[in-house]
């Protein structure tokens, strides 16, 4: 069905990260967002995605923002490097989506309420760490690399599905040996993405818990931030609910403080 | 969202939060119609992967439920909760709770009639004493052999003994039990299940189109399980006279066991036994008894009244029979498969027959006929792996997950067949520990034989009537 080969194909079609956004990226870390913006404004389509970006009501801005070092000196530096990650990400989704149900505005809103509620949770855990904060954009290339792989395959999945309860990322694991979380690690590798990342990512699959405790503890945050998220109803619609597994027993250490952060009833 | 059916109970596994905002995204009207219409004797709504959920969450399943009972009679439910789900539903429906409540999947299969592993030693407890006794009595007409805790210290100190039981019951309620006739295959036999007053209702509960594709597809040993009969009048008695009298072309045997005529006219079993219905006392009295199972058509197909032959409209139709089959097992093997040779004949297996298993599924509608495939231990081994997620050697377990394999081909054709405007349904799959058993199945039908071969690994296609 899927094959090693697919996905080696499919990685080697990922193009690195140019050297706009490396050097946007370097600039941020090093926090010259005046110089971060000067070069990011020489990438049209970047400056085009962070303006429509943060012009959303879910960010909360009163006025219009249209100028590039504006908006990073809004953001700050860790909000303006997850912005620009999470524009890397958003080069990988397809024209067209058939798989699942979402097109570049619904995806772009999933990145955007992903990202916004990490930031509620980073404050609660009273993390400030910029990788950190970033790592929210890595994860929805899982959904990326699952339409990729899968949406040819729909039909024989949706006939596996009648004989047993069984996830894209298990199929994938049982036929090649690495999951979709593995290939979103090789992405993140080949644009340079800080390694913390990619760990607090595999712990997010819930699978592969970490052995280091606090990478182990975002990951729960973050497995159970992308089920809160997969759970409302545009993203059932889209059949995003169910493209991985939910490890129930891997979140009930943080379920209870999740439910005060997110004010659940 | 769709169930998946596995030994008689369909499950739905929702997964995150459950609300009053999606729980209608989870399950359309579609989902809904296509559960009313599965091959199940129970369908359950499992809360293992579900972390939050209020009243506006379920009541999209309970609605379900009513659905589901109203056109099938199934027993339907929650399954697999910890005791603070248990609590919150209770509390949600504790003046409406007409479907049951499983704390998990292995309890709610001890009430069914198709689970295989009878005999359990079960301790159950429930602080409300009727139902303490109603599951009792279920378990017990299953087989099975409970121990009720008075008290829950009486409960605590019994559950110490953890060697004692085989499963431990507690945190369950039965709702309406189901009434449907269940069905369960056992090697060549049928077993259909029925339980308390058999009336004209039998006629509705009863899946004739099922029986008669059985029929057709080469079983020809139906028995009733009827511990559970309480008594059954005069329309129930038509029924199976009629039931009898139609098998008899095909030369079938239906033979009714633990039948008690305590409550039923012993005039009844006469009238019976005159339309050809044996009875018996117990189901090992059968099964356990090979030369009866033999003589009455347990083991072998050879004797059918009218022989089927195979037709142009099935042949016409093969190359979707072998697409459905060889993109299945490529699927499941993820390997690539090449069609070696065809021939139009009496089935030929090659080779060592010893280390060969194999599967069938029956389909009937716009045409009607068997896809039956014959695996080399091995390969089988391998597509099983998908399924269950690691290399095997138990046998029983590669002959489940064979019947589910099989299940997707018999699915798959029925896919392909609806796009070429021919409707058809598919039996449940079958599966034959070794291929002398197939060969007394299918005797000397003739049919379309094809032999593949994946990676060097060869099995046979084999579409017969």
């Amino acid at each position: 069905m899927i094959t090693k080969d697919k996905i080696d194909s499919f990685i080697e079609k990922i193009p690195p990260s140019s050297k706009v956004l490396k050097v946007t990226l370097a600039l941020l870390d090093a926090g010259e967002l005046i110089k971060a913006a000067q070069i990011a404004k020489e990438d049209l389509a970047l400056s085009s995605y962070l303006k429509s970006l943060v012009n959303k009501p879910i960010y909360g801005f009163k006025n219009k923002v249209d100028d590039v070092s504006q908006i990073f000196g809004i953001l700050g530096v860790a909000k303006s490097q997850q912005a620009v990650y999470s524009y890397m990400i958003s080069l990988l989704s397809p024209k067209k989506w058939s798989l699942f149900a979402l097109n570049q505005q619904s995806f772009q809103n999933l990145q955007d309420v992903l990202s916004v509620n990490w930031q509620k949770i980073l404050r609660h855990l009273e993390i400030t760490n910029t990788e950190i904060q970033s790592a929210i954009t890595l994860l929805p290339a899982s959904i990326i690399v699952a339409e990729a792989l899968f949406h040819e395959k729909q039909e024989d999945v949706a006939l596996l599905r009648t004989a047993s309860e069984i996830d894209l990322n298990t199929i994938l694991l049982r036929l090649c040996k690495v999951d979709l979380f593995d290939i979103c690690a090789m992405i993140a590798t080949k644009w340079e993405m800080h390694p913390s990342i990619v760990e607090i990512i595999q712990a997010a699959s819930g699978a592969k818990p970490s052995h280091d405790t606090t990478i182990n503890k975002l990951g729960q945050w973050m497995h159970l931030l992308l089920f809160y998220t997969l759970s409302q109803a545009q993203f059932i619609e889209a059949q995003l609910n169910d493209f991985i597994d939910f490890h129930i027993e891997y979140v009930s250490p943080i379920y209870d403080d999740f439910a005060q952060v997110m004010e659940i009833q | 969202m769709r169930a998946v059916v596995k030994n008689g109970i369909g499950i739905f596994t929702p997964q995150g939060f459950l609300d009053g905002n999606n729980s209608i995204n989870l399950l359309s009207i579609d989902d809904v119609e296509a559960t009313t219409k599965l091959n199940a004797e129970m369908i359950l709504v499992s809360l293992k992967k579900v972390v939050f959920f209020n009243r506006n969450g379920l009541d999209a399943f309970v609605k379900m439920f009513t659905r589901v009972r109203a056109k099938q009679h199934l027993t339907v439910g929650f399954c697999d909760y910890d005791y603070k789900k248990f609590t919150a539903i209770n509390k949600f429906y504790k003046d409406n709770l007409n479907f049951s409540l499983f704390q998990s999947q292995e309890i709610a299969m001890l009430f069914t009639a198709t689970y295989k592993n009878q005999n359990k030693n079960v301790l159950l407890y429930s602080n409300d004493k009727s139902q303490a006794a109603a599951m009792a009595i279920e378990l017990h007409d299953n087989g099975h052999n409970p121990v009720i805790a008075q008290t829950q210290e009486d409960f605590n100190i019994k559950e110490k003994s953890k060697e004692t039981y085989d499963v431990i019951i507690k945190n369950t309620y039965l709702g309406q039990m189901g009434q449907s006739v269940a069905t369960r295959v056992t090697g060549n036999a049928i077993i259909y299940t029925v339980s308390s007053f058999l009336d004209a209702e039998i006629g509705n509960t009863f899946n004739i189109v099922y029986h008669n594709n059985s029929l057709n597809v080469g079983f020809r040993l139906f028995i009733f399980d009827a511990y559970k009969v309480v008594s059954m009048n005069i329309h129930a008695l038509n029924f199976f006279s009629k039931l009898a009298s139609s098998g008899a072309e095909y030369n079938a045997s239906i033979c009714f066991v633990g039948l008690s005529f305590d409550k039923t006219p012993t005039s009844f079993k006469e009238t019976l036994e005159d339309s050809g219905i044996m009875f018996f006392e117990q189901m090992d009295d059968i099964l356990q008894n090979k030369e009866l199972l033999h003589d009455l058509g347990g083991s072998s197909a050879s004797t059918i009244a009218n022989k089927r032959v195979i037709t142009k409209a099935i042949v016409t139709e093969l190359p979707n029979f072998i697409e459905a089959t060889v993109n299945t097992i490529e699927m499941m093997t993820n390997s690539q498969a090449s069609k070696n040779a065809a021939k139009v004949d009496q089935i030929t297996i090659d080779g060592n027959i010893e280390d060969k298993i194999a599967s069938s599924i029956g389909f009937y509608g716009d045409i009607d006929g068997m896809v039956i495939l014959v695996f080399p231990v091995e390969i089988a081994k391998k597509a099983s792996e998908l399924l269950i997620g690691e290399k095997t050697e138990d046998i029983e377990l590669v002959l489940d997950t064979l019947a589910e394999l099989v299940n997707i081909v018999g699915g798959k054709i029925k896919s392909l067949l609806f796009e070429a405007d021919i409707s058809v349904n598919i039996t449940l799959p079958r599966t034959y520990e070794n291929v002398n058993s197939l060969l007394d199945v299918v005797g000397d039908k003739k049919g379309v034989q094809v032999d593949l071969s994946f990676d060097n690994d060869k099995f046979l296609f084999f579409l017969t009537r």
